[in-house]
């Protein structure tokens, strides 16, 4: 690499020079010019193309991926999966451990009183309509995943594999998904490429699920590296709503190896994944980053024996008072348990209860962290991830349909509010995901039956094709790397996007503007694993965009939204998602749209709504 | 001074294959498992540094052959023989041993996986060893059995000793958890040592016998 | 480094699909399982769970210091 900057030649320096103003100017200047350059390991040209034809395209291969395949297949419809990792794999499944199952006939309360509690802990964030459907369908998947084998195995490519080879369903794995394809009006297909073997692959669909999951700032603590916001970004890209981006997941992580995800979870990972029942908290808000705040940068977690944790900064994020008694309903705590991925605890299980209160990430008793640990952690593990299920492309029914036609989606990548902005029902993200995923299939399935096959226009086929590819034809650039890191050092730290403030956010805004317009456009790739990494971070910076402005406009603090100049609760003006859009101009707009009610296609940010 | 002699042999032998692979084991910088493992690791190694040592415990050591009673020759050998036969006739089986103790991978999907990795060189050198080291073990077993000439017997166990041999160490040092630079060498080095032994032998000193 | 090494690696590729973050490749000549992007991994451990030799190690600290929300 060094080498090359000396015996740079003229060519190669005019070739540069000629490749961006920027450059050039830099090159002008007589710096040093390497960090810049793109080395392509492959040729951009030769890659080859492939257009494959379907039904119904499913893109995902977690737990809502591998229901809207099967249930679209078993619903007469013709089938392809794509995944950007592996069945089973990737994504958040592989580590979400518990599975809520209503069993009507153990549970005390019935479903109305279920929703009634959702509701309550969600402070009406949360959509009734699919908060009753994940009641009413998760013990149905959960019995069709134990017939697959699901409970049987710690890791779920086996069980998943099974009813989709069973059926014969095709499947492309390690294929990125770039873009969606709108054509008269409606999805048409998709589009990406393979990271193993040189290609650039579309499908031609009548219908596309995006089981793409939620997403983050590939933060460190979480296993969420892979999910960048792909399926929203493509699906905002041709004009859908998505909505959502104002909530935050707000999981710590150790101070020591804050990376490590494994270890931060004790074994977790590693346990076989149970069912849970009703336990519904006011879990993954920001309760913990309030406290940082206040105190200097100091959350200490206590553990049993090591000094009982108060909370002695006062103020901060509401939260119900039935949500905050000490047993059961979820007070401050961030361990594993939150968001339904550790199995239920019982008596005389080998890991000691946790308390309320002793936080914390998640560590293994006894082997995990360093002697004494149990102190210091870290905030922002799940960064630039909202709330399960609460952001994602918003629905126009309870059928997991968005705002464009013949586009579905279900599980994290629908923001369908089922537990509504702070996360409620323990487990009930992956029996989400199921529940979501088998309607969006049999809804996609039963839509494909009228529509005819569509042929995407050449002229379409090729302008993707240029875009999917230009990070590897950039002559130089900026790594898709140093654009995410600089990204993490915008949005992550504790004060913009946790406890927001409007002149703060403004000033990321500028920033993130910044990297969108003079640094996205400049991504290089010299392979196909940066290639991934460049569209990555191009959603990244979008959805980090989103971000900013839904929380600029959320002039209230409610669930896992906190503002610092704003700090109550506005029933006035507030009882509203947001949902947002692309403007006919290219621009990101905004809009409320009132709780418990559906959108419509046309933008509604005109419709008043006192009652 | 006879018995120093052959005290001092065995003495050699006992450094060169069991302290040697003992000593680069320890000294190389490698990733400690579970103590289970690591013993079955070490065992392994030294099943198979046995096997290498099979060259020098047999008529092919001429010397030591000369020292000590031919019967007591054979015994060595076939004591050593049964020895690393009965552990490395394990080894597939040794490798997915953590299998049981975890809740992903269960032990037959991981062993099937092991031996269907066809796309693997090193995994097909292994198959092949492993049969070669079975129709060893059997033609060994049954050496009375198959009424063979001394010579062709001698010849046939020779041969096909070479063909396991190469395999096998072709294997290990393609695809050994513990084959780093020093442990390739040495194994290069025992058994370029005890092929020109056995060719020498086989070929040459035939006729003297 | 976060995934450090694989020692005893088959070529299966089970690690090289299970890595949600494309850290491991196959290397051509041979044949085996290679870190290849470590800066990417995300200590998730899903390619050491996944081997099925047991071949894998991880440790759980990354190169440089990550960014976070305070510290």
């Amino acid at each position: 690499m060094k080498t090359e900057t000396n015996n740079l030649s003229r060519r190669k320096f005019i070739a540069l020079a000629g490749g961006g103003v920027g450059f050039a100017a830099i090159a002008g200047l007589g710096m040093n010019i390497d960090w810049a350059l793109n080395n392509p390991e492959i040729d951009a040209d030769t890659i080859l193309k492939n257009t494959i034809n379907t039904d119904v395209l499913v893109v995902g291969g977690g737990m809502a991926g591998l229901f809207a395949a099967v249930k679209a297949h078993d619903a007469g419809a013709k089938v392809m999966l794509v995944s950007k990792g592996r069945l089973g794999a990737s994504g958040q499944t592989p580590f979400a451990k518990g599975i809520f199952a209503y069993d009507k006939e153990k549970e005390k309360l019935s479903i109305d009183e279920f929703v009634a509690k959702v509701s309550r802990s969600a402070l009406g964030t949360n959509n009734q309509t699919y908060t009753r459907q994940l009641a009413e369908h998760s013990l149905a998947r959960v019995n069709e995943l134990k017939e697959w084998g699901f409970f049987e195995s710690s890791l779920y490519n086996k069980s998943f594999s099974k009813p989709i080879e069973e059926r014969n369903i095709p499947m492309h794995e390690r294929v990125t998904i770039t873009h969606l394809i709108k054509e008269d009006d409606r999805v048409v297909g998709a589009a990406g490429f393979s990271i193993d073997e040189q290609k650039v692959l579309f499908y031609q669909a009548k219908s596309v699920i995006l089981c793409t999951g939620a997403g983050g700032f590939k933060p460190n603590g979480f296993p969420i590296c892979d999910l960048t916001h792909d399926g929203t970004v493509m699906a905002y890209n041709i004009g859908a709503k998505v909505t959502g981006k104002e909530w935050n997941d707000g999981h710590p992580a150790r101070g020591e190896n804050p990376a490590a995800c494994y270890d931060g979870w004790g074994d977790m990972f590693e346990q076989k994944p149970s069912t849970t029942s009703i336990e519904v908290r006011h879990d993954l808000g920001v309760d913990m980053n309030y406290m940082a705040y206040m105190s200097g940068g100091v959350a200490q977690m206590g553990r049993p024996g090591m000094g009982k944790q108060e909370n002695s900064v006062s103020g901060g994020p509401y939260r119900p008072e039935e949500f905050s008694s000490e047993k059961g309903q979820g007070g401050p705590s961030k361990d594993g348990e939150k968001d339904g991925k550790r199995p239920p605890r019982k008596d005389g299980e080998d890991r000691p209860p946790r308390k309320e209160g002793e936080d914390g990430p998640p560590g293994k008793e006894g082997k995990g962290g360093p002697p004494g640990m149990g102190g210091g952690v870290v905030g922002g593990s799940s960064a630039g991830m909202s709330i399960h299920k609460a952001e994602g492309l918003v629905p126009i029914n309870d059928t997991c349909e968005s705002t464009i036609p013949g586009l579905y989606a279900a599980g994290d990548a629908l923001g369908s509010y089922m537990a509504g902005g702070i996360y409620t029902q323990i487990g009930s993200s992956l029996s989400g995901s199921a529940v979501q995923g088998a309607i969006a299939g049999e809804t996609a399935a039963k839509y494909s039956k009228n529509i005819k096959a569509h042929s995407i226009s050449a002229s379409k086929l090729n302008a993707i094709e240029e875009d999917i590819l230009a990070p590897l034809k950039k002559e130089a650039g900026y790594s898709p790397a140093w654009v995410t890191q600089t990204l993490q050092s915008i949005m992550i730290p504790n004060f913009i996007i946790y406890i927001k403030k409007e002149n703060l956010m403004k000033a990321a805004l500028a920033y993130v503007e910044e990297l969108r317009d003079h640094h996205v456009p400049h991504l290089r790739a010299s392979n196909l694993h940066e290639l991934r990494l460049a569209h990555e971070t191009k959603n990244m910076v979008i959805s980090a965009e989103m971000k900013l402005r839904a929380s600029l406009m959320r002039k209230e603090s409610r669930c896992s939204h906190y503002r610092l100049d704003y700090p109550e609760l506005d029933n006035e003006n507030w009882q509203a998602w947001i949902n947002i859009f692309k403007a006919e101009d290219g621009t990101m707009q905004l809009e409320k749209q009132p709780f418990n009610t559906w959108a419509t296609v046309e933008t509604n940010s005109k419709v008043e709504f006192n009652s | 001074m006879k018995t120093q002699s052959y005290i001092l042999r065995f003495s050699v032998l006992i450094i060169t294959f069991i302290g040697m692979p003992l000593f680069l084991y320890f000294s190389g910088n490698f990733q400690k498992r579970t103590t289970l493992m690591e013993t079955i690791s070490i065992v392994t190694i030294l099943g198979f540094s046995l096997l290498l040592s099979q060259f020098f415990t047999s008529r092919l050591n001429y010397k030591l052959m000369k020292k000590i009673r031919m019967v007591n020759v054979v015994a060595i050998h076939r004591f050593i023989g049964y020895l690393f036969i009965s552990i490395l006739i394990f080894h597939p089986f040794f490798i997915i041993i953590p299998k049981f103790f975890d809740n992903g991978v269960t032990p037959s999907d991981a062993f099937l996986r092991l031996i269907t990795t066809f796309s693997s060189t090193g995994i097909i050198l292994g198959l092949i060893a492993y049969a070669s080291m079975l129709i060893l073990m059997i033609t060994a077993f049954f050496r009375f059995k198959l009424h063979l000439h001394y010579k062709t017997w001698r010849n046939l166990h020779g041969y096909l000793t070479l063909f396991f041999v190469i395999a096998a160490t072709w294997h290990v040092v393609d695809m050994g958890r513990h084959s780093n630079m020093s442990f390739s060498i040495y194994y290069i080095l025992m058994v370029a040592i005890g092929m020109f032994y056995l060719i020498r032998t086989n070929l040459f000193k035939t006729a003297k016998k | 480094m976060p995934i450090k090494s694989i020692n005893g690696c088959i070529g299966c590729e089970e690690c090289i699909k299970s890595c949600p973050t494309d850290v491991i490749r196959l290397n051509p000549d041979s044949k085996k399982a290679e870190i290849l992007y470590p800066e990417d991994c995300q200590i998730c451990h899903l390619c050491r769970m996944y081997c099925p030799v047991d071949a894998i190690v991880i440790t759980p600290d990354k190169s440089i210091p990550v960014i976070v929300s305070w510290g």
